[in-house]
């Protein structure tokens, strides 16, 4: 890649970066990058020296995080439209609604995993895993008919294999919560 | 230079480095380019071209300085960046503050000594 070939694919980096800004700013700021640029090339060669096109961005830093500090202040110094202020709130709520629907999903989930694993042992013609559809789908859990749906998988499996499942997503359960407590404090 | 010191370099200019840019354009308007090789001939004002230009960005749109694209003679138009009214009123307020930190801080080292 030549010098100018170099700074032309940061500058088209930047300006995709830079797309949050509307045009006309994001234009603003490539122009005058581009002049700060075309001002060091010239004054290198007066100089008699060798365009390296890699010292010359370097200050600059990666495409991505110039753009990050044209775009913060931006989005920062934006104060929202009047009426905005409901949205703390309903994003509170929505993250206590997450909370709490992950918590009766994850353990009802988890505890009926668990208690047809042990009910399995009991009565185990009742639970278990049966391929059903022809093979397109599969059953799995507690039914009282004693007429199974199809073929059943597991047998004496299912207890281990639904217990161990269980323990899993118990687990899953309680560090998502914990990730989402994080975020409701 | 020690670790330390750069270090310490960064952490209070990014505090001052408002105040740095004012008192630069004070005596006149200057460019990006021209701006940036004038704070290099001092010691602690070694920034980066990715620093400059977004807080003048910034600058401008807090409405303390202005910039216009101008061209001299044969040369490329390049912008240039001046104070304003507010701009010089900003510079006075923050100098007087600067110097009051630098009387503060003087008068504890002397304290300490």
């Amino acid at each position: 890649m030549t010098e100018r070939e170099q700074i032309n694919t940061y500058l088209t980096t930047l300006s995709r970066y830079l797309s949050r800004l509307d045009k006309g700013q994001a234009d603003e700021v490539l122009r005058e990058i581009e002049s700060h640029i075309f001002d060091v090339i010239e004054a290198t060669e007066q100089r008699g020296q060798v365009v390296d096109a890699d010292q010359i961005l370097q200050g600059f830093g990666s495409p991505r995080s110039l753009a990050q500090s044209y775009v913060e202040h931006v989005t920062q110094g934006t104060p929202p439209p009047e009426g905005f202020a409901a949205i703390g709130p309903v994003r509170r709520n929505v993250t206590k609604t997450l909370y709490y629907g992950m918590a009766v999903f994850g353990f009802s989930i988890a505890a009926a995993l668990i208690l047809t694993g042990f009910a399995n042992l009991i009565v185990p013609d009742s639970v278990g895993v049966w391929s059903a559809a022809g093979g397109d789908s599969i059953v799995v859990g507690m039914v009282s008919d004693k007429v199974p749906p199809g073929d059943e998988l597991t047998g004496f499996w299912y207890t281990p294999l639904a217990v161990i499942l269980g323990y899993l997503l118990l687990r899953l359960t309680v560090s998502v919560m914990q990730v989402l407590k994080r975020q409701l404090a | 230079m020690s670790d330390t010191a750069t270090k310490w370099d960064a952490q209070l200019r990014k505090g001052s480095l408002e105040l740095v840019v004012l008192a630069a354009l004070a005596p006149g308007p200057r460019y990006g380019l021209a701006l940036l090789n004038h704070l290099h001939q001092f010691d602690t004002m070694q920034i980066t071209e990715g620093t400059l230009y977004p807080l003048l960005d910034r600058l401008k749109r807090d409405g303390v300085i202005s910039a216009n694209w101008q061209q001299q003679g044969d040369e490329r138009p390049r912008k240039y960046y001046a104070l304003t009214t507010e701009g010089q009123q900003r510079l006075t307020d923050l100098g007087a503050r600067w110097r009051q930190s630098v009387a503060d801080i003087e008068a504890l080292l002397q304290q300490a000594a």
